[in-house]
């Protein structure tokens, strides 16, 4: 059985996974902050279809599937990377 | 002749004579209405040429603003054939294709994603899928709501048919995949992106953006895509059309938002095809040639800073 990631393991791999999938330019996986908010204007911007594409990420890379989250904690896992990189952790 | 462009009492005279005189006696106002609004309505007429003048471009100005009259009462038959609908005052005749493919599609576990556009009587169309036993969830802004909401009797005992008003943060993709693998059908506005991410498309032989968050869900979600193609043939007759699927399932190494485009592509040339048959059913009055904002655009890596 695999060991379990570090929570800074599973940042990287977000931070790899959100450029290459995303297909985001002018940031690169070392650019991007730990703490980067991913939604709206404060943050890189990300919009719905790039929500659904990191729903994909989770279920794909670390076996996570989302469907069954309430909304609102929904929202509250996706504020930030590391938000969402500490839920990963937990629930990986 | 839209939603905004009607009015309480507008609708009660209409009710009045649909009431009193039957569907022919409400058309006959119609005609009346119409005019004003083809004579007044600069809007209207405006944008309803940006779909006149691609479908018809053989055309000079002044029969394409003769078109717009037609097409203003071509919807405005509409209206009031879903208001006596909903009013249950008259009973319409439903031509359905597509059947077996709905069969097939109620015997799964999982729901699909209905794809509609304002060609013909969608409203009327969707109680049809009242016989499928899956309840219908419309992703739709609150502002739309209540007129859809009347219009589909949604508030009404033993509805099927929900709305969903996107609050425009992920949780809105979580609770519509949800919605999805329990069985439901999630329905969208294929033709119209109300500010949601877009592709660009070639619809009616000219660039137009479309929306692509259908193709996306369903591709996440492992569900079909159904389009909804709803046309009315005569006096008290409809054909629905359910016999356009995808399955979205992105190929591996290909930039996925390319890959979108080309879904909303498949539609877009689905839709043309469907308004070349039948002119007078396009109800889209909006400007979708011009006003498109494509973030990424096929085929480029995009920009962080925004969309």
């Amino acid at each position: 059985m695999a060991d379990k990631q570090s929570l800074e393991e599973i940042r990287e791999q977000l931070k790899q996974s959100l450029v290459e999938e995303l297909s985001l330019e002018d940031i690169t996986p070392e650019e991007m902050k730990d703490d980067e908010i991913l939604f709206g204007e404060e943050g890189i911007g990300l919009d719905s279809l790039d929500a659904v594409e990191i729903v994909l990420i989770l279920q794909q890379n670390w076996g996570i599937d989302l469907a069954d989250m309430d909304m609102e904690k929904g929202k509250e896992i996706f504020a930030s990377l590391d938000v969402l990189a500490q839920y990963i952790y937990d629930n990986a | 002749m839209s939603r905004q462009r009607g009015n309480k009492p507008g609708f009660w005279f209409f009710r009045l004579f649909l009431k009193t005189g039957g569907l022919w006696a409400a058309y006959g106002l119609l005609y009346g209405v119409a005019l004003h609004y083809w004579l007044f309505d600069r809007q209207a007429g405006k944008a309803a040429r940006a779909y006149l003048s691609r479908r018809f471009p053989e055309n000079g100005k002044l029969m394409i603003h003769l078109k717009c009259y037609r097409l203003f009462v071509s919807q405005g038959k509409q209206l009031i054939d879903r208001m006596a609908a909903t009013s249950g005052a008259v009973r319409f005749n439903f031509t359905l294709l597509g059947e077996d493919t709905l069969a097939d599609l109620s015997a799964r576990k999982s729901g699909f994603v209905l794809l509609t556009a304002h060609a013909g009587n969608w409203q009327i169309a969707m109680t049809t899928l009242g016989r499928i036993g899956k309840n219908v969830y419309l992703v739709m802004h609150p502002e739309h709501n209540t007129a859809v909401k009347q219009s589909l009797n949604i508030s009404s005992e033993g509805a099927f048919i929900d709305t969903i008003p996107p609050a425009g943060g992920p949780g809105d993709v979580l609770k519509i995949i949800k919605l999805l693998k329990d069985g439901h059908i999630v329905s969208f506005m294929g033709d119209r992106p109300y500010d949601a991410a877009t592709g660009e498309v070639t619809f009616m032989g000219d660039r137009a953006a479309f929306p692509l968050g259908a193709f996306s869900i369903a591709a996440a979600a492992g569900v079909p895509v159904v389009m909804l193609l709803a046309s009315r043939t005569g006096f008290k007759s409809y054909t629905v059309d359910f016999t356009h699927v995808m399955t979205p399932k992105y190929e591996k190494g290909r930039n996925k938002r390319d890959q979108l485009t080309q879904w909303a592509q498949t539609y877009a040339d689905i839709l043309t095809d469907f308004f070349t048959k039948a002119p007078y059913q396009c109800f889209l009055f909006y400007d979708v040639w011009r006003n498109r904002e494509d973030p990424g655009g096929p085929g480029e890596k995009r920009s962080v800073s925004g969309n």
